[in-house]
């Protein structure tokens, strides 16, 4: 059974992989939770508006590894070039597949103005915002300007006001 | 419908404001009907979630 589970998320047709040359990073979207800390931490590299998504000329690759490992869902792994087997540096040869590349919220996103921002409440977990919106913080001074991100709801992350990942090893629950 | 886009406030050991244009949609994917701002729970204590309760003065969240 796990190995089923294993061989799908492999075989995924939407799973891609990008290379600065000395590594490979995976990205695997089935796995995603939108705990948004790729791109939070790194948006030079992890740009969910643009395509391809992944520039891995955007940063160093210590830089690129730091990341990828704070990925609370290993939707986001990398390895060593040198490391890599047959069947993955064979994709790797390859460019990625811009058109039908899946971001982490499967966006398009739209120039529009005022475009009604969608909340969502996950269950036993955070609140994921995606639209144009503005967060202020206790201060009333401006954060940040953003179209995605994950609140906390847990009360337990490292990383507030947004959403780490740690709702799972608290066991956050709703009711 | 406000004129502004989505606004989030984040209160000092306290809730999530949400004001502006905004559509919420629950845990069971139900678009949940709201007028005018709301404050959302950020402590994870709240008897009412996703909305703040004021629990958060109990547990002495400070996030």
């Amino acid at each position: 059974m796990l190995k089923n589970l294993a061989i799908f998320f492999m075989n995924d047709p939407r799973n891609r992989q990008y290379t600065n040359g000395e590594i490979t990073v995976f990205w695997k979207p089935a796995k995603c939770i939108h705990a948004t800390t790729c791109f939070r931490e790194l948006l030079e590299v992890f740009n969910p508006g643009r395509r391809p998504w992944v520039n891995m000329e955007g940063a160093p690759t210590r830089r690129i590894i730091e990341v990828v490992n704070k990925c609370p869902t290993q939707a986001l792994t990398w390895k060593y070039n040198s490391e890599l087997s047959q069947d993955e540096q064979a994709s790797s040869r390859h460019e990625p597949v811009v058109k039908d590349e899946e971001t982490p919220k499967t966006l398009a996103v739209s120039e529009e103005k005022f475009i009604p921002v969608r909340i969502q409440i996950m269950k036993n977990g955070p609140i994921v915002v995606e639209g144009e919106f503005r967060i202020i913080g206790p201060e009333d001074n401006e954060l940040k300007t953003m179209r995605m991100t994950s609140f906390c709801r847990c009360g337990n992350s490292g990383s507030m006001p947004f959403c780490d990942g740690t709702h799972r090893k608290v066991d956050f629950k709703d009711q | 419908m406000s004129d502004h886009n989505a606004e989030f406030k984040i209160f000092q050991g306290g809730p999530l404001k949400v004001t502006g244009n905004f559509q919420i949609v629950d845990t069971r994917g139900k678009e949940i009907e709201i007028k005018g701002p709301v404050y959302l729970c950020r402590c994870g204590g709240s008897g009412n979630k996703p909305f703040c309760d004021g629990t958060h003065r109990t547990r002495k969240f400070s996030g």
